[in-house]
């Protein structure tokens, strides 16, 4: 069959992938220079500009609206030498895209001892998806985090604990959300040293203590220490070379952000009526109880504390999807881009999975979670374009149905992860494959 | 205290010295059909000591308020602003503001938003540092009459008699335009009002010995040089003159008129309006020919702060060419792109574009362009605060559109008697520069008001009962629910039914 020699060919499908974002860059250069309608992400725009302002030894965060690390507007300097330059950053993403695809094809041939057929076709759920190649190829960063996760990944996987740590402190630095990963990371890294724990934990010198001390084996404090590091000198480096303004833009800012503008959030309507003044005319105290300030709660502890806790040990990659699918979930802002956080973990977790293996899961919950988004969208695009106050209920109820759709589905991800048998590691995957 | 009078009588034909009527000390107009201006100076220890005490503490204040009820200008007074309050205002070195926000607020009405003129007011960016006469600052609100003001003046400026003062302030209500300008140099305040054409049958008489009031009856007349402007007519000084004395001059003009030509504008947001709302001017085609090839067509903006322009919109040439700009000029202000209405500080934000014409060739035989020449500026509006209804409705002033030409001579025009500066736009033009003024529509928006309302979604407050209880609850369930899927029991078919419900 044509299709599954394609998909046993590397060659081919590493070359249709570069072919599709090649294509792609093309159009969009295309679109640029013939309709006042951009292709290019206005994101991209922002960057260049944060480059061009370096270029020209001022800050980056003389650009309004430039929220990212200083690393960003350096990677993509060339942009801000004449001519074509300027879509350096699309390929440099775009190249990013290829290369986390590379490695998503290594680790589940390395890791999950797949097949070289089958580990295309899982790798191809990212390297031959058009909204990845979209995504990078209009110039959003959020393509060019997958390589650094996806790196973290298998550094992890590879037992390779400085370049993880030096990874992890880097990703943090760049995206903070992937501050998340650490607790299943350093959670998971106890397997390998596990049945010596077991050995020890029936003695009676088991105290606290030892447990506590026994906790931080050498792996642990390697990549505490790495990460750390990493994640303090590039913050050092950064604010003696950009002073508050780097702070402030790259980390305060998401701190105290509320973000009124409509997006998926199901707290997006709760914000805009709390943020709101002079309403708070006829609440009572117990009322004006600001519960919404508490949304960090229900989102650390599921995708920080719970999810790694109970699933890391399992399945780490399965575990890195749905943590991260719970704090885009659980967000107090979410908007299409954050859904390609997870997706770069698909690949990984997918195989095996009720979601493929059981059409009767499967399909209903892909209809759902876009036919919520599509619900969403239009009403967003009667309050946007055709000016209907759309907030109340069109939106909130909108947002709060996909909110229990991505709930379902982040529930049917937990419970698969629930009864594999540690994948990553064992052999168990390969009988099955 | 000083006072000037001038009547501008459109067509000399109408005039007839003998309209006027000049005893001691007074003159009567008899049905005298003119423009007119009225300039009165008082000296900073005329006004009542709180005024001089706040007057004292500012370097300059310069306060252009303008009708929405759409006029026509006649020449001198040709010069236009957008409908509403607008104060420019450059402080004293190291010294406070003081009450400056107050007495707008006792002047012009209490509901203006001002909180402070250090967050309030949007710094004036000067594109041409030689132009020092630019304030540092810029106020706007929209303020749609001056009944306010007319009652202030009456009950803490007019003495209780005579009546003169007071009926003289009532007469403010159906002014085009009011101009108010101190500095610290000059320790005087000068009040100018400008009336549309009308008939008057009035007579200004002095009240008081000091006073001296200077009456002109003025033709324009066609000019003897293209940068000036020409005037005839009559001027009577009160207690001197027994009769009006015929005059004739000529003076160098910042802005031109622009005889002769049908070009008027009109403005009109496109529906929806939505959250984007795009604002277009519309002017006639045929006319759109630049009157001097030096000249360019401009508009300048002020945007209350739940407008706001993405000033990255407007680097790219395809785009400016398909909304018939040529470029964003200027932009002062709130522009903060994400902040909803109530955190902005600012009143606003001021912006000045440079608008494309249709092309004209230069041979005659071909036609013409025709038709409408429309040019759309994209806007976005911020979120406002949550209402007990569905939509806010917020006015939005009409944008002033004039030709800036290159002129010859720039230091003359502020010996011109009528000059009128501190309009918002002429700091960021080099000093050579005038200005020719294009109307806007008389129709206005419709409704004949030089103002747009725009109907603005926001959270209805009526429909909100059940969002924080909802929200709230449905996050607790979701994680409680969570919670149980990751640490309860593996129970292998009632756990599927379980997942398989939440996906549903």
């Amino acid at each position: 069959m044509a299709l599954s020699s394609f998909f046993g060919s590397s060659r081919a499908v590493f070359s249709a992938a570069i072919l599709l974002r090649a294509v792609f860059l093309l159009y969009g250069l295309w679109q640029d220079a013939n309709s006042p309608m951009k292709y290019t992400d206005i994101d991209y725009y922002v960057f260049t500009d944060a480059a061009r302002f370096i270029s020209q030894g001022r800050s980056p965060y003389a650009r309004d609206t430039y929220r990212y690390t200083p690393l960003l507007a350096w990677f993509i300097y060339p942009t801000t030498w004449p001519g074509h330059w300027f879509s350096f950053g699309k390929v440099l993403f775009a190249i990013g895209d290829i290369i986390a695809g590379w490695m998503m094809f290594h680790i589940l041939r390395t890791y999950q001892h797949m097949p070289p057929q089958r580990a295309l076709r899982f790798a191809s759920i990212w390297l031959l998806n058009p909204m990845v190649a979209t995504i990078s190829t209009r110039g959003s960063s959020e393509g060019l985090l997958g390589v650094f996760i996806t790196a973290l990944l298998w550094a992890v996987l590879a037992r390779r604990i400085k370049l993880a740590g030096m990874l992890l402190g880097f990703a943090v630095h760049f995206k903070i959300y992937p501050f998340i990963y650490a607790a299943s990371i350093i959670w998971w890294l106890d397997a390998e040293d596990s049945d010596n724990f077991k050995k020890a934990t029936p003695t009676s010198s088991d105290t606290q203590f030892n447990r506590a001390f026994a906790f931080f084996n050498s792996e642990r404090v390697i990549l505490i220490s790495y990460s750390l590091a990493t994640f303090l000198q590039l913050n050092i480096v950064m604010f003696f070379a950009y002073g508050t303004a780097f702070l402030e833009h790259s980390y305060f800012y998401h701190l105290i952000r509320i973000d009124h503008r409509h997006n998926f959030s199901p707290y997006n309507t709760l914000l805009y009526l709390k943020s709101s003044p002079n309403i708070s005319l006829d609440s009572d105290p117990i009322k004006s109880f600001e519960l919404e300030r508490l949304a960090f709660l229900p989102q650390l502890l599921l995708s920080a504390v719970f999810i790694p806790l109970a699933l890391a040990k399992k399945d780490l990659p399965s575990t890195m999807l749905a943590q991260t699918f719970a704090f885009v979930t659980f967000n107090k802002v979410c908007t299409s881009q954050y859904f390609l956080w997870y997706m770069m973990f698909l690949p990984f977790y997918l195989p095996d999975s009720t979601l493929l293996e059981s059409p009767s899961v499967g399909i209903p919950a892909l209809a759902l979670w876009l036919i919520g988004q599509v619900f969403w969208l239009q009403q967003g695009f009667q309050l946007e374009f055709n000016g209907n106050s759309t907030f109340v209920p069109g939106l909130w109820v909108s947002s709060i149905l996909f909110f229990l759709v991505n709930c379902g589905i982040l529930g049917v991800v937990i419970r698969d992860i629930r009864t594999r048998k540690g994948i990553t590691r064992g052999t168990e995957a390969t009988k099955k494959t | 205290m000083k006072q000037r009078i001038t009547y501008i009588v459109k067509d000399a034909d109408d005039f007839d010295p003998e309209q006027l009527d000049v005893k001691s000390g007074s003159l009567t107009l008899k049905n005298v059909k003119a423009a007119k201006e009225h300039r009165i100076t008082f000296g900073l220890s005329e006004l009542p000591r709180e005024l001089q005490r706040s007057f004292q503490q500012w370097h300059e204040l310069h306060i252009r308020w303008a009708s929405e009820t759409p006029y026509s200008a006649s020449p001198p007074f040709t010069a236009r602003v957008s409908p509403g309050l607008h104060a420019f205002f450059t402080p004293l070195k190291d010294r406070s503001e003081g009450s400056l926000c107050p007495l707008l607020q006792e002047i012009f009405g209490h509901g203006l938003i001002c909180e402070d003129p250090k967050d309030t007011f949007i710094k004036l960016p000067v594109l041409s540092e030689r132009f020092s006469m630019s304030a540092a600052s810029e106020y706007y609100a929209y303020v749609p009459n001056l009944s306010n003001f007319v009652s202030y003046v009456q009950k803490k400026l007019c003495p209780p008699a005579p009546s003169s003062c007071k009926l003289g302030a009532a007469s403010l209500s159906s002014a085009s335009y009011l101009d108010i300008d101190y500095d610290t140099i000059s320790h005087a305040v000068i009040v100018n009002a400008f009336w549309s054409e009308a008939t008057w049958k009035e007579t200004i008489s002095l009240t008081k010995k000091e006073e001296t009031i200077e009456v002109g009856v003025l033709n324009h007349e066609s000019r003897p040089d293209p940068e000036d402007i020409g005037f005839g007519g009559f001027l009577t000084v009160l207690g001197n003159d027994d009769e009006p004395k015929p005059t004739r001059f000529q003076t160098a003009t910042r802005h031109y008129p622009l005889v002769s030509s049908p070009l008027i504008y009109r403005t009109r947001f496109s529906h929806p309006t939505g959250l984007h709302p795009t604002l277009i001017l519309t002017l006639p085609s045929s006319h759109l020919d630049a009157p001097d090839p030096t000249c360019k067509l401009h508009t300048h903006l002020t945007l209350p702060s739940y407008l706001f322009i993405d000033k990255y919109q407007f680097n790219d040439p395809l785009f400016l060419a398909s909304k018939n700009l040529v470029s964003l000029r200027s932009l002062s202000g709130a522009t903060d792109l994400e902040a909803p209405d109530w955190v902005v500080p600012q009143w606003g934000s001021a912006a000045l574009f440079e608008l494309a014409v249709p092309s004209f060739s230069p041979n005659e035989d071909e036609p013409k362009p025709s038709g409408d020449w429309n040019v759309s500026i994209p806007m976005h509006l911020r979120y406002l605060p949550a209402q007990q209804s569905s939509h806010t409705s917020v006015p939005v002033p009409w944008p002033v559109v004039f030709w800036a030409c290159r002129a010859e001579e720039g230091a003359k025009m502020a010996v011109n008697p009528f000059d009128r500066i501190h309009l918002g736009y002429e700091g960021l033009f080099g000093l050579k520069t005038r200005f020719m003024h294009v109307p806007p529509a008389q129709v206005g928006n419709g409704t004949g008001r030089l103002v747009e309302w725009i109907d603005v979604p926001v959270l209805d407050l009526r429909k909100t009962g059940w969002v924080e209880a909802g929200t709230v609850g449905t996050v607790i369930v979701a994680f409680l629910g969570l919670c149980w899927v990751l640490f309860g029991g593996l129970g292998g078919s009632k756990k599927g039914k379980e997942s398989e419900k939440k996906t549903q």
